[in-house]
């Protein structure tokens, strides 16, 4: 197991330099190239070449590429990660309180999905070709095809704003001013855990029905695969019950596989979670993204996005981790 | 369900028939014509592309409403615009005038016809993720050749590359790579290829390395085949059943990469009409919520379109399953 340890660990920390590398790639080398740069952007279209290069040097990039890659990284090993002068405070005291955001939708819609996608997945594959299968899968497709940013406003005019004008489809089936889910905002968990979770309904609907989408397909194909195995059939055989070879023999065999799907699309999750976070006004990582994209605030950009991947980075190698345990086969490098 | 008697049916009268030897592409496409999902995904694919090439500029023709052009009489006095089917308001912005034309799908905020713009983005649409995906699969295939067949370092690196980048948040990269690069149809394109190439790469990949033990490989390889005829003759065709596959279910994926970066504002840039920015307009002005169609329109669009590629491709995906027996 330590050896199995050591390895994704070492793996996880070149992961980490890799992202970096690519963040800093993008937004100071090929921003400096196309005309860009930091400095520009803050110093304005009409600076004179003198202030320029002051910008320049207070944000240090009128140093070698190479060097100011290496300064970028040391202050991410100390956790700093720069400062946005667009807010004017430090990337760190912004990016935190977003991630938490963050996580509450993603954590939560993941929950969700993987109930969904459990229950219809299994379904099917227990009664391949029944009415509920087929039901079951054309929710798939149809989950698979509907973008979150469609989603999310329709389920908001759906839930939220249409019975608060007292309609719905037209019909006026409740008072007028009747508030039914939230449109927008966010509450601390800390703060109130029961408007938390009322004001993250609809976001974790929203997010969670392409998922679970995804995931009934996968929970399905792969109980069909485990279901035609010999030892199901000598469960069978000797007379076990439906239910406790599903729980205890199938279960056990797809489980390993969906932690480690589950752990691939975090990342993924993070990322398409900005969405959700514009449609809902959730200050959450992705808003903040987006908002310091649109303040051409770089600093601020490049701290989202960099905490974000070392974020997904660590949410893999835990969840790798997880399945070594589960699997010995994946711990001792034999599946591959 | 329904489908089993029919196979009864036409396995009897195979056995009638005098056999006839059928080629892998034959059998192929005799499946889909037998699928009913792949065929009306088909007909849905050849109807919007009827609509991006020829519809857009005859809807534009017959409603006299070009794509760009804002229609103030569109919008009443206080901002809404006309919903579904609406003549447009008199010049007092209050009372409608019926000798103008209608605006079949209604019209967005800044009086726009939103049919003429929907059609219109097909386009949009369609270049982005057809371009995106050649360009993904291009070098995908070529880096996922050079991977399976070099192996080593090399193959080392590669995959190390792939498996990073297949982790990591690319929304968020990809949507600052754009702002970065700007706006444009290319670099929309490009940033999209950019994000997808480790896909394929990964498909040729694993299909060039069990690929090259094989006998006939080596028998090529001993009758003096160069490793460019190797690679491009014998290998990778055989990676061309999973990357049709792959190929249909990544243009819908392409199709919602282009959505999400017009919705986000870094797409291709306005007044250029495409469906993520024509749901971003209606989502951002909060118009949505008193006229639903202005989001319901291209959003069906998307999902339509989204659907029928990704039933074609789940329906390929049968039809060149050699296990399947029919």
């Amino acid at each position: 197991m330590s050896r199995f340890l050591a390895r994704r660990l070492a793996g996880s920390v070149v992961q980490v330099v890799f992202i970096t590398a690519i963040v800093w790639v993008i937004f100071y080398f090929v921003a400096a190239v196309t005309g860009a740069s930091p400095a520009l952007r803050i110093a304005g279209k009409t600076a004179s070449a003198a202030r320029i290069r002051q910008v320049e040097k207070m944000l240090g990039t009128d140093q070698p590429y190479w060097e100011q890659y290496l300064r970028f990284l040391g202050r991410l090993a100390r956790g700093d990660l720069g400062y946005s002068y667009v807010e004017n405070r430090s990337v760190t005291s912004i990016v935190v309180p977003a991630a938490g955001a963050t996580a509450s939708v993603v954590l939560g819609a993941a929950v969700l999905w993987m109930l969904i996608a459990v229950a219809i997945g299994s379904y099917g594959a227990v009664r391949p070709r029944s009415a509920g299968d087929v039901l079951g899968r054309s929710f798939a497709v149809l989950g698979m095809s509907i973008p979150v940013f469609w989603v999310a406003p329709m389920l908001s005019v759906l839930l939220a704003y249409q019975p608060t004008q007292g309609e719905l489809f037209g019909l006026h089936i409740l008072p007028a001013g009747t508030r039914i889910f939230p449109i927008d905002g966010y509450v601390n968990l800390r703060d109130d855990p029961v408007q938390w979770a009322y004001h993250l309904i609809l976001p974790w609907l929203a997010y969670a029905a392409t998922f679970a989408a995804i995931y009934a397909r996968y929970v399905r194909t792969l109980t069909l695969e485990q279901l035609s195995e010999d030892y199901v059939r000598t469960a069978e055989a000797k007379g076990m019950t439906r239910r406790r070879l599903l729980s205890r023999h199938v279960g056990r065999n797809v489980a390993p596989v969906l932690i480690a799907l589950l752990g691939t699309d975090i990342g993924i999750a993070l990322g398409g979670s900005l969405f959700v976070e514009s449609v809902f006004n959730i200050p959450g990582l992705g808003y903040t993204g987006i908002s310091a994209i649109e303040n051409l605030d770089y600093p601020l950009v490049t701290g989202v996005v960099a905490f974000a991947a070392v974020v997904a980075v660590i949410a893999n190698t835990i969840v790798d981790l997880v399945h070594g345990l589960l699997d010995p086969r994946v711990r001792l490098g034999a599946a591959h | 369900m329904s489908a089993a008697p029919l196979d009864l049916e036409t396995s009897a009268g195979e056995l009638d028939a005098p056999r006839v030897g059928r080629s892998n592409r034959q059998l192929v496409w005799a499946r889909l014509r037998r699928d009913v999902a792949a065929m009306v995904s088909m007909g849905i694919l050849v109807l919007l592309l009827l609509g991006a090439t020829v519809g857009a500029p005859l809807a534009a023709h017959f409603t006299g409403h070009p794509p760009n052009e804002l229609f103030s009489n569109a919008v009443s006095i206080r901002g809404v615009p006309i919903g579904v089917g609406e003549h447009p308001y008199r010049a007092d912005g209050i009372h409608r005038n019926p000798h103008a034309a209608i605006f079949p799908l209604g019209a967005d905020t800044l009086g726009r016809d939103v049919l003429v713009r929907v059609l219109y983005g097909a386009r949009i649409s369609l270049i982005v993720a057809f371009g995106a995906t050649g360009l993904s699969l291009i070098v995908g295939i070529l880096l996922g050749l050079l991977a399976g067949y070099l192996g080593g370092a090399t193959d080392a690196v590669i995959n190390r590359i792939t498996e990073t980048a297949m982790a990591f948040p690319s929304l968020l990269l990809a949507v600052g790579l754009a702002v970065v690069v700007g706006a444009g149809l290319i670099n929309v394109l490009v940033v999209i290829a950019l994000f997808s190439w480790f896909y394929p790469a990964r498909i040729v990949r694993s299909v060039t390395r069990t690929g090259k033990d094989l006998l006939y490989v080596q028998a090529a390889r001993t009758m003096g085949a160069r490793p460019r005829r190797l690679l491009f003759v014998h290998l990778l065709p055989q990676a061309a059943a999973p990357l049709l596959v792959f190929g249909t279910s990544i243009v819908a994926n392409n199709i919602l990469f282009e959505a999400g970066l017009s919705y986000l504002g870094v797409g291709v840039p306005p007044p250029t009409a495409s469906w993520g920015q024509m749901l971003s307009d209606a989502v951002n002005s909060g118009m949505y919520r008193i006229n639903p169609s202005l989001a319901l329109v291209p959003g069906l669009a998307l999902v339509l379109t989204m659907l029928a590629f990704n039933l074609l491709g789940d329906s390929l995906r049968d039809a060149l399953d050699p296990k399947e027996r029919r």
